[in-house]
């Protein structure tokens, strides 16, 4: 029991150490190849896009986590910023604090729905939600008539809430969008890390049949994924709304695509029980700069940019991959000693690697 | 049924009497015909604008026919056009309303449905071989709309500096050929202090254009306008900027919906952007393809007919293609903050 704790801890912690070798690395790269690179607006244009995509996530990686995969995200994050752009458009007077709680309890409904096809019936979660994908996407298209949410129609408070800056160190903003997504994946990592029913995830994606024999309610667990996935998908949804203003029934087309991308670069084993929130922070954001930078990188056309982004992140899965079994292969005697130091300086290491990932 | 083939009649003396400058058709009510209005997509304001417009016209030409607005979803638009354009052949609908998004891929399945007996008339954006189109209802002159953004960076930039365009999707047949009509026009003398440094592609979805708009930002230090010829990126872009507190030094112009824009041009971001009314091409379109698809009038250049409240206009050969004819409505609006507001409402 001892050992498997020691080595999961060992590799997850490889795992975040190579990926910021590797977002360190694509910064020097790009910095030598675009003009005004390295400077503060590049901070604030990676954050603020981060902040979205992290909370889808790190809800994607609590599902995937258990073995599962949530592709329904895209169109819970479309549904709920039209949905709730139209209730907000509709009662201006709402107070503000209910309309992201309406956000995250559509988002959790929706969870719901998936999470009770998936543990009750006992079906495959990628067909599921790959159902619930069209599903919900089409519903939204059928309830909008194939109308749009125009910022005009919503309250100031809202679409300035998203350049609000909680605090400025020089050049660098830091938005209050920025802070509660962070916020939010710290306690999902400090719930997922050091509290009991927190590990039940990691149980479940390890091996489902122990988990059951151990006494922990397989079913109910994956339910409490997918609902925690639809919960900051709602979330998400809310500041897609308040950072675009404009809804269209495409909001969040192929978001899914992106958090499977972020979670997998992260270091979250796709086929459960392995894997840290700090890894997706730092995934996620790896994918979005490479993105930022694509754009600005005049070498590459419009046409290609999606294949060399394909490309890049599949380079950064397999160096990362690559670089932590060497780290691993190193003698057996070493290692203990090795995992020793790595599960007392599991933490320290952490806290620092969140912090370069904000500063990416 | 009477009625009808006596007006008929009276075209045909008509015509009949003066070959050589036809007689302006004005369309007989009631006729029935089942009529399907698809646009690129659903889901943006432009097109639900056209859709009023076309209810307006089914309502004043008393059709007891069905009208029937549908269409795809933007990802799957290419197909998605495609199949209901089958469909609706095989439902032996009168006429699909086609507002094409899918290049010349579209003209086969528009080739059969003429050949089973549904008319095909595009509008916003036509079949680019003309294959399997009876005609083309445009909305402005390809060739004015490069001018118009071209004199509209002009005015903006103040006579010299850097702009950039941010676009639709990269295969967007309408905004290419925007695009590069602008392109042309800028050759002008006039424009020489211009400078258009770049093209990039939000994809019509207001997330991609938001982040494009930013990068356009970062990759030109000296940009001074970012031009969108498309609804969608051109308020995305306009958030962008204003959010990010740029709106000083860089514009935001193009084609946009002034109820969209309406904020973004009072507070400076985009002082001047153009459109055409896409209720009034909505409208042009159903009268046109009601004329086409009770046989009151062939599609062929040189006539001349009524369209309700619009006036007169006359099917002409389409210049801006090798093939194909269109009906051309015009004029553009530019907006700026004296009329936006009125616009809006």
């Amino acid at each position: 029991m001892r050992n498997t704790f020691m080595s999961r801890i060992s590799p997850t912690s490889m795992r975040i150490l190579a990926l910021l070798f590797v977002l360190i690395l694509t910064i020097l790269f790009f910095s030598t190849q675009i003009e005004n690179y390295l400077n503060a607006r590049l901070f604030n244009r990676i954050s603020t896009s981060v902040a979205i995509i992290l909370l889808i996530a790190v809800g994607q990686s609590v599902v995937v986590l258990t073995r599962n995969i949530d592709l329904s995200v895209g169109s819970v994050v479309g549904f709920v910023a039209y949905f709730v752009g139209g209730v907000v458009g509709a009662f201006p007077e709402i107070p503000a604090i209910l309309v992201p709680v309406l956000a995250i309890a559509l988002g959790a409904c929706f969870g719901a729905f998936n999470g009770f096809l998936v543990s009750r019936f006992n079906l495959p979660s990628i067909i599921v939600t790959l159902a619930t994908l069209a599903i919900f996407r089409s519903i939204l298209v059928e309830f909008t008539d194939g109308s749009s949410i125009t910022t005009a129609s919503l309250p100031d408070w809202l679409t300035e809430f998203a350049r609000l800056n909680a605090f400025v160190v020089g050049n660098f903003r830091v938005r209050w969008m920025v802070v509660i997504s962070i916020v939010v994946a710290l306690v999902v990592h400090v719930f997922l890390t050091r509290f009991r029913a927190g590990r039940q995830f990691y149980a479940v994606g390890s091996n489902p049949e122990a988990a059951r024999v151990a006494g922990i309610n397989v079913g109910r667990t994956v339910m409490q994924a997918f609902v925690i996935s639809g919960a900051l998908a709602g979330l998400a949804g809310f500041m897609f709304l308040a950072r675009f203003g404009n809804i269209t029934i495409v909001a969040g087309l192929g978001l899914e695509l992106k958090s499977v991308g972020a979670v997998v670069v992260g270091g979250v084993n796709i086929f459960g029980g392995s894997g840290s929130v700090i890894g997706v922070l730092i995934g996620a954001s790896l994918i979005d700069l490479l993105e930022t930078s694509l754009v600005r990188w005049a070498l590459v056309s419009e046409f290609w940019r999606d294949a060399v982004l394909g490309m890049l992140i599949l380079l950064a899965v397999v160096t990362d991959t690559f670089m932590s079994r060497r780290l691993l292969a190193r003698p057996t005697a070493k290692a203990a000693a090795a995992k020793t130091a790595a599960d007392n300086t599991a933490a320290p290491i952490a806290a620092p690697g969140a912090r370069q990932a904000e500063g990416s | 049924m009477n009625l009808r083939a006596v007006s008929g009649l009276a075209i045909v003396a008509a015509l009949a009497g003066t070959p050589a400058l036809a007689q302006t058709i004005v369309a007989e009510k009631g006729v029935e015909a089942d009529m399907v209005l698809l646009p690129k997509f659903l889901g943006i304001l432009p097109f639900d604008q056209a859709n009023a417009g076309a209810q307006e016209a089914h309502a004043e030409l008393e059709n007891p026919g069905k009208y029937l607005y549908t269409g795809p979803t933007p990802e799957n638009s290419v197909a998605g056009q495609i199949e209901i354009i089958t469909t609706s052949t095989s439902q032996g609908q009168d006429v699909v309303m086609l507002s094409n998004n899918a290049g010349d891929q579209v003209a086969p399945s528009a080739q059969a449905a003429q050949a089973a007996g549904t008319k095909v008339v595009t509008w916003d954006s036509p079949i680019p071989s003309s294959e399997g189109e009876t005609l083309f209802v445009a909305q402005v002159d390809f060739n004015d709309i490069g001018a118009v953004m071209a004199d509209m960076a002009l005015s903006i930039l103040g006579g010299e500096g850097e702009f950039a365009t941010l676009s639709a999707t990269p295969d967007a047949a309408n905004q290419n050929a925007w695009i590069a009509a602008m392109e042309e026009a800028l050759k002008d003398d006039k424009y020489a202090g211009l400078n258009h440094i770049d093209i990039v592609y939000g994809d019509d979805q207001s997330e991609i254009s938001y982040n494009r708009a930013l990068a356009l930002v970062d990759k030109h230090p000296n940009l001074g306008l970012i031009m969108a010829p498309t609804s969608v990126g051109i308020v995305s872009a306009a958030k962008a900027l204003q959010d990010e507190g740029l709106c000083d030094q860089i514009k935001v112009s193009g084609l946009g919906v002034p109820a969209e824009m309406v904020s973004y041009t009072l507070n400076g971001c985009a002082p001047e952007f153009a459109l055409w009314d896409f209720v009034d091409l909505g409208y042009l379109t159903y009268y046109t393809s009601y004329l086409i698809a009770t046989e009151q009038m062939k599609g062929e250049v040189g006539e001349t007919f009524e369209a309700g409240r619009m006036g007169t206009y006359t099917i002409e050969k389409d210049p801006t293609r090798d093939n194909g004819s269109r009906v051309l409505m015009g004029p553009f609006t530019v907006y700026t903050k004296d009329n936006v507001e009125a616009a809006a409402q």
